[in-house]
Formats: C-alpha cells, structure tokens, sequence
C-alpha cells in the first residue's frame, strides 16, 4: 500500500479518544461493528504494515461521515475506510460476488437512471412487482422490503431558459434527475424568482454513490468530469448550487477544489438563499403558509458544517413553524439500507427518528417532514408512513409559485 | 550435587538462545533473569535483522557472520521476521568516495546488492527524499526481539529447558577453582536460593561485567548507550540506511506497527542509564531529515534507550576514520563478539563470559557457547538450531478459527505470540465473545489474551504483559489500555503489586518515553491520558 504525506499527518492527528465510535449510528445497532475508530484510524497502521483486516467488516460502514464531523482531530476517517475498503477489493477480498455485482450497479446510480429512462413507468411497474423484487432479493441481494423510490421523466433543466446578469449553476443529482424531476424544477423556479438564470450543464453524478460503495478512485474520475463541465462557470465566478446535501458534500470535498476560492463557489442551496438574505438580496415578500413541520438534517449536511440553513430560511416565512428533529441518522444512507443483509440494520438505526415523527404527528406538533436529502426522504416515508419532502415546497408556497 | 549441568545467566537473546540449543542437545540447564525475559537490550534497539551491509567496510568478519545468520534466521523463524528488504541511500550529505569502497566489501562479504534507480526508489517510498544520490537494495529484514526471545524460551521449554525471570545472581559459588553454582535472589518475595551446577554461562550482555565482578574477575565491558525514536506509523516499507560510514541517526526501520529512527552512541557508566534525552532527540531528528524531508511533521510516539554491551579487548580495531566521530565513541569498538574461557584467562574453571555481538548473531553466539559447554560436558550432540524450525507450524484450523472469532484483528500476530496458548485464549473468545474485544486497541490486543498472559506464571507485572503482547506500545502509549488491564491483574492479586502501583509504575515508564518528544499530536494525546489519569482516576506521583 502507497501512502501521501498528507494521509501520513492525517493518519497521526488521531489521539484514539473513541468520539467518533460513540457516535457512529451503525456502531450503536450493530454490536458485531466496531466502530470507525478501529476500522479507521486504529486499522489503517497494520494495513500500511500490509495487514489486510476487517475486510467484511469495512462493507458494513454506511459512509454517513458522521465520525469525520465527530472527530476534533480532523482525522479523514471514512475516507480511510473507503480507501481500505477499495484496496480489499482490487486484492479480491472482503465480498461475496452477489454483494459485488450489486454494489458494482448501485454505485453507478446515473446509469441506472439511465437505463430506467427508457420506460420510466414499466421500470417502477417492475420494482414493485413482488417477484421481481424476490428475484432482485435472491440474485442480487437487494431487500425485497427496501423502499426502492420510483422514476420519473428525466428532469431537463436546461430548457427553463431565463435570461439574467445574476446567474447560478445548478447541479440537480441523480436524485432529482431521475426520481424526482419536480424538485428540480421548484428550486430553479426559486432562483429564478429571486432574479438567477439558472445554468444545468448535463453533469454526472457527484459520485458520493461510487464512494458509498468502495469506488473511490472511479468517484474521483467522475468528480474530475464535472470539474471539467463547471471549469468556465467556476472561472467566470458563477456560484455552483445543489439542492441535494450529498452531492453538496461531495462537490465540496471534491479532490481538485483545492483552491480555497473555488471551494466557496459551491453551496447548498438554502446556504445560498440565506447569503441572499443575509445581503438583503432575497425576496422576501413571503405569503403566510400555515404549517407544521418536523425538520430532519441529513448527515451530509451535518459533515458540510453550515448548520441548518434551510431551518432558519423558513422560519422567515410568517406561519412556519419547524421543530427540529435532531434524532440522528435515517439509517438509509444512499443504497446502503437496500441491501439485504444491511436493511435490518438500517431500520434500526432510523427507529429514533421514525418514532419521534410518528410522535409528532400523533400529537398534532407537526403534520410532514421536511428534509433536503432524496434518500432520507423515502426512508422516512418508509419508517414512519408520513410525507417527507425537500424543504423548497415550502418555499413555493410562500412565493405563490405552485 | 549438581541441580543442573548449566546455569545461564541473563535471559536476552544470547541467554534464551543458549538455554534453547542446549535443551535441544539435552543438556539440563537453568536460566536466571533479573527481571523480564528480554528486557534489557534484546528489546531496546532498532530490530534490524542486519544483512551484514552496515559493517562491511570497518568490519568483514561482522558482515559476514551478520549476512550468514540473517539467511539462517528468514528460514527457522520466518513468524519473527518481517522480510521487508533495505536500502542503502547516499544522499549529498554523504561522502561520495565511500560508495565504491562498500560496493567491494560487500561483495567480499557475499551481502548481495542490486542499485536501484532514484526514480524507481521514489515511487516505492513516496516519503523519501527527493535529492538522494544513488539507491541499493539489500537482503536486511525487521526482526521483533521480544517475539524472538520469547519463542526460543518456549521452544526451550519444549525440551525441558527451564528460566526463572525476576532472579538475581547475588554471587557465584566457588570450591577451590572451579565455579560449582550461583546464588540468586528471587525479587519478589526476596527469597535467597543456591543453584548447584557444574558450569555457569554469564550471557548477562551490559550486566556482565558485575556478574564477573561478583568473584573479583574483570571483564571489560562498554555501555554504550543508543537512543532511538519510534514513529507511530509506518514510513517507509524497507529499512533505510545511509550509504556512509556507521553514525547517528542513520537507519529507519519499520518495525511492526511503527518507524524507528536510530541511533545515537555514547558511553554510559552503567546498564541502568538508559533515559533518552531531549538533546538526542534533536541530533536524530535533524539527521533523519536528510532522508526523510520534513521529518519533524511525523509524530514521535516515544523515545527510548538500550544500552549496548561492547567488549574492549580488541577496542583497537581501527575505524573508518570520519570526521566528528570520536575515537572512543562505541562504533570504533568491534561489533564481533567473543567467547571467555575464564579457566584460561584467569584460572577459574566452569564458568565462561560471552560477551559483545550483535541482536543479529544471538544464534551463533548461543551456538559457539553451547558448543565450548558442551565439549566440556563431554557431549557429542551436535548443534540443530540453524536448521531446526523455532516455532511449531500454526495449524490451518486455528487461523480459521482465529479469523473467525476476531474478525477485525490482525491475528496472525497473535497466534505467532501466543503460539500454544492459542487454543485457550480462542476458546475462552468463544465462552465469552466480549473478550474477543480489543483491550488494546492500537495494538489490537483482545481482552481474553491479555487475561491469559496476566494469569501466566512467569507474568509478574504489567510490564511483563507489555512485552509479551505490545499492549500500551501503540499510538496512545497506554492512555486507554493501562485502566482497562488492571481488573485482570486484581484477578490474580496476589502475583502482582498493589494495583495502584502496578497503575503508576507503568504511567511513569511510558512517561520516560514521552517525555523527550512532547510536542505535536502526541502533546495533545499525553493531555489526554493526563486527565484521564491525574484528574478522573486521581492518580498521583
């Protein structure tokens, strides 16, 4: 194994304090996990000794980040289990070929997008079939119990075509590209509300699902695609804004953003929107909208480090009240709650937060749930039957816009 | 009446070597330690498996026993010996006429070298620095000298060798002129006993002389203390040595989980000055940086000191003559080793000193010993320990089963450590599957061994667990695994001291080696263990 000076220091920050196995949502479920600081920082001095260890083990990190935002070392801990994870299987160790065909396919979440383009509705007809998902079960070990989300029609940004001088790039995800175009079209329908030309380049995925899966170098490859495509944006000084937190989180950790004033180009929308305000450039001519609502932060969004910007945008609206949920992680992360021997463990991880919102809605202190993230979304929706959508609805409303 | 043919004394490497080979020719023999096995200098250097390069200019007849018993070595104790290869670099500091001058000694010596080029050694140590001259490979592996040790103890054992660790030699017993036994003093309850037999071996290394002392023969040994420093991760993959002259801070080795950077040399008056100081701290620190660029970024997790034991007779061995090195520092003092009839040299029969060599030579030392010891017994057994495996083959069912019930553990090292006991510690994983957790986490040592070996009867302190399975050696120097170890010492109270000073004796000896290199990441984790165990356990002194 080849190492950097920087892996090096990286890897000789960590003094062993255990915070981020105390937090580890898998961790916690999952007693046969031992958590990110073994399989970590602790693992990776007998793997630069030419140890490989805990290779199974390493699959069932579900790449939340939760331990690299936890840690007061700054130790870049699920980037070393991706790493180790990606050298075990260049070595042929660790999976079953099931579990790497099927990892293999849901990291490439684009082309799977693709591929269900060709009939959006008879590829959800298909996913709903019950022997077609016993079949995915026994073949390629998804849960036949996970809630694998619907597609739709492609989102095609490209076509909303507003002219301005203030102009944004928006990077809408696989997510929104395939599963949920209407998103899509409500947060360039708010830029452009507030005086943005909205420009989507056809990009690739962020490539989170690539490093989800053990793909690191293939996600790198994929960043450096969209590198490429946001290049003259980027140089001309044009803002970068996802409305997606994992793909935010990826686009800021992206390798070749070094250059710290490129790094503040790229934002998650409501960060974005709550700079507008901040310069008093955001319209704020808000309607009234009567609603409760339960907030989830997703975990990339907590490992971007801005707080809860979508939280403190919609509290300007005059009837909004968000109660923030704060119960940890949904458990889905990305594909990881799709797989067979991992959705029981998801499940477990998002019973918190599904209780509490059941709990809130039965007690009337709130009616949905709002969270940024596409795979929370379905998850909540999963675990506790109650609407969850991106919080840029809300913001719709209060705009008159829907 | 004779309670055994041989009595040895000192239980490092030479001393475990000899009681193993003399087992193995069945010749009864007891071996008497002061404290641990191998805690003196068997465990106090760099665990350079030396390919006999380092010696080949200044010292041919070194080299070439070096170069012979590093091939012996790889073959009988592979499970000790981490063959990672090594290079000699020549960086521009380095004195350019020596090259050629190496290049022929080695080939005199059979060390067999290959010249690799600079660009193919960058991409195989991406650490290293970009400005060295000229690259060469060399057969030099990593050998661990407490693993080491204790196999040849284990594999003594096997042949009814014996050892008693934590005693003294008091004094040797005379009859007329002839050594008939010694008298030890077991330290841990203070009791006295005499030990007959019909020759006494002192493989005492460092102690040597004083165990001479003790019937008023002299015996020239050096303490030549060197400082080295452990890097907590791996650096490089091969040892790195400078294509000069032997110096200061001229070897990196990867050893285990770490890097050590070494050493220094400098005369000390007795085996117990060992405490590395901040000013050699600073002299390898500014040395390494000409290999490692930056070097001081890397985080030191401790320093320490062994003390070499040097025979003078042959002090006159001319050195290389290198300018700032002084005559009398202890690299112009031959690393060869010799062999002291004491009955020829000073009229005293049964009793022989083997003194100087080298961690690499321990085997031919041990085997010259037993071979004198041997003659004089009148046995004609031949020496098997150059060929006969040191550890017993590990059977694939218990790898698997290893792997199995540990499954994030790196477990070859504990079946190599734990060689017979393995059956017993995974089964206990098995009752219990919480002692499969790790007690020591940087070291990744599972409760249920550390357990085994507290339990052990030749485990008398927390230090002793230490050496035996590396607990409190890793990143955190103890900070987690030393609290975490005492209810399995309170479980077999009336081995150890008090708890609480089982607890401060092994802060403090960890704290000898933070203490030179407190900056950094390892300022910040010493914090940590301060108020760990100064403000939450209340420790004090």
């Amino acid at each position: 194994m080849s190492f950097e000076p920087n892996k090096a220091e990286n890897l000789d920050a960590c003094i062993k304090c255990s915070a981020c196995t105390a937090l580890c949502p898998v961790a916690a479920v999952n007693p046969l996990f031992p958590g990110p600081k073994i399989l970590g920082p602790d693992a990776e001095r007998f793997r630069l000794e030419g140890l490989q260890i805990g290779t199974t083990l390493l699959n069932y990190c579900s790449k939340c980040k939760t331990c690299e935002i936890t840690c007061p070392s700054g130790v870049k801990i699920t980037e070393m289990i991706t790493r180790a994870q990606e050298d075990a299987k260049i070595s042929g160790g660790g999976k079953t070929l099931q579990f790497s065909i099927r990892d293999y396919l849901f990291g490439r979440a684009e082309y799977l997008g693709r591929l269900a383009m060709i009939s959006p509705n008879l590829t959800n007809v298909l996913l709903k079939a019950p022997p077609v998902r016993k079949i995915l079960a026994q073949v390629l070990g998804i849960s036949s119990e996970a809630p694998l989300p619907a597609y739709n029609p492609k989102f095609k940004g490209t076509e909303t075509g507003r002219q301005s001088k203030k102009q944004v790039v928006y990077f809408p995800g696989c997510f929104v590209t395939y599963n949920d175009p209407p998103t899509g079209q409500a947060i360039v329908k708010v830029l452009e509300h507030n005086g943005y030309e909205v420009i989507v380049p056809s990009f690739h995925c962020c490539g989170t699902p690539l490093e989800g899966n053990g793909y690191l170098n293939e996600a790198k490859e994929i960043a450096k695609k969209n590198l490429a495509l946001m290049d003259p944006f980027m140089r001309a000084g044009i803002p970068l804004i996802t409305g997606c937190t994992s793909c935010g989180l990826a686009l800021k950790e992206c390798p070749s953003f070094e250059e710290p004033e490129s790094e503040l180009q790229t934002y998650d929308l409501f960060e974005f929107l709550w700079q507008l305000h901040e310069q008093n450039e955001l319209r704020e001519n808000f309607n009234e909208v009567q609603v409760s609502l339960g907030y989830h932060a997703s975990c990339h969004l907590k490992a971007q480090g801005i707080g809860t910007p979508s939280v403190r945008l919609l509290r300007l609206i005059p009837g909004v009240q968000v109660a923030e949920l704060d119960q940890g992680c949904c458990g889905l992360s990305g594909s990881y709650g799709f797989k067979k021997e991992k959705y029981n463990t998801a499940m477990q991880i998002g019973n918190p937060l599904f209780n509490r919102v059941r709990q809130g809605v039965a007690s009337g202190e709130f009616q949905s749930v709002i969270t940024e993230c596409g795979g929370c979304q379905v998850q909540i929706r999963h675990g506790s039957g109650i609407k969850t959508e991106h919080p840029i609805w809300v913001l719709m409303q209060a705009y008159g816009l829907n | 009446m004779s309670d055994y043919q041989v009595v040895i004394i000192g239980g490092g490497a030479t001393g475990v070597g000899i009681l193993r080979d003399l087992s193995m020719r069945g010749v009864s023999a007891l071996l008497l330690e002061q404290g641990d096995l191998a805690h003196g200098t068997s465990s106090r250097f760099h665990g350079l498996l030396h390919s006999g390069a380092r010696y080949a200019v200044k010292d041919p007849e070194s080299a070439t026993e070096c170069i012979d018993e590093n091939l012996i070595l790889k073959k009988i104790a592979p499970h000790c010996i981490s063959n990672t290869g090594g290079w000699f670099v020549q960086t521009q500091d380095d004195p350019p006429d020596y090259v050629e001058q190496w290049i022929k000694a080695c080939a005199e010596a059979h060390i067999p070298i290959r010249e690799i080029s600079p660009s193919e050694a960058y991409r195989k140590e991406p650490l290293m620095s970009k400005s060295v001259l000229r690259v060469f490979e060399v057969p030099d592996a990593t050998v661990d000298g407490f693993k080491i040790v204790w196999a040849n103890a284990k594999s003594a054992r096997r042949y009814g060798g014996q050892y008693k660790t934590y005693h003294q030699v008091e004094r040797l017993v005379m009859e007329k002129e002839r050594v008939v036994g010694v008298v030890t003093k077991n330290l841990l309850n203070g009791e006295e006993i005499m030990v007959g037999c019909d020759i006494v071996v002192n493989a005492a290394g460092a102690w040597a002389s004083l165990v001479a002392g003790s019937i008023d023969i002299p015996l020239d040994v050096i303490c030549d203390k060197g400082t080295l420093l452990a890097f907590n991760q791996r650096l490089f993959q091969r040892v790195i040595n400078r294509l000069r002259p032997s110096g200061d801070g001229d070897i990196f080795v990867p050893h285990e989980t770490i890097t050590i950077l070494g050493t220094t040399s400098q005369f000390v008056d007795s085996p117990q000055e060992n405490d590395p100081n901040e000013e050699e701290v600073k002299k390898l620190l500014q040395i390494g940086e000409q290999v490692l660029p930056n070097l001081t970024k890397y985080r030191v997790i401790r320093a320490f000191s062994g003390v070499r034991p040097l025979h003078r007779e042959d002090h006159d061995v001319p050195g290389v003559n290198v300018p700032g090195i002084n005559k009398e520092e202890g690299r112009n003092v031959s690393r060869s080793f010799v062999l002291i009839d004491h009955g020829v040299h000073n009229g005293v029969q049964g009793f022989i000193s083997i003194v100087g060599g080298k961690f690499t030579t321990y085997r031919l030392m041990a085997e010259k010993v037993s071979d004198w010891v041997a003659e004089k017994l009148g046995n004609m057994t031949p020496c098997r320990t150059a060929t006969e495996d040191l550890l017993p083959e590990i059977p694939e069912n218990l790898w698997k089963k290893a792997a199995q019930l540990l499954p994030y553990a790196p477990v070859g090292k504990m079946l190599e450590r734990l060689q017979e006991d393995t059956e017993s510690v995974l089964g206990e994983i098995q009752r219990d599957p919480r002692k499969g957790q790790m007690l020591c986490e940087c070291e990744m040592v599972s409760m249920a061994e550390v357990e085994k070996t507290a339990a052990d009867e030749d485990t008398h302190h927390l230090a002793d667990i230490r050496r035996k399975t590396r607990l409190g050696m890793g990143t955190c120097q103890g900070a987690y695994c030393t609290y975490r170890a005492l209810p399995l010492l309170w479980k077999r109270q009336e081995k150890y001291d008090a708890i609480e000073d089982e607890l401060r004796d092994f802060l403090n000896q960890r704290w000898k080696g933070i203490r030179p290199i407190l900056w950094g990441q390892q300022l910040r984790e010493t914090e940590l263990t301060r108020a760990i165990y100064a403000s939450i356990l209340q420790v004090r002194g």
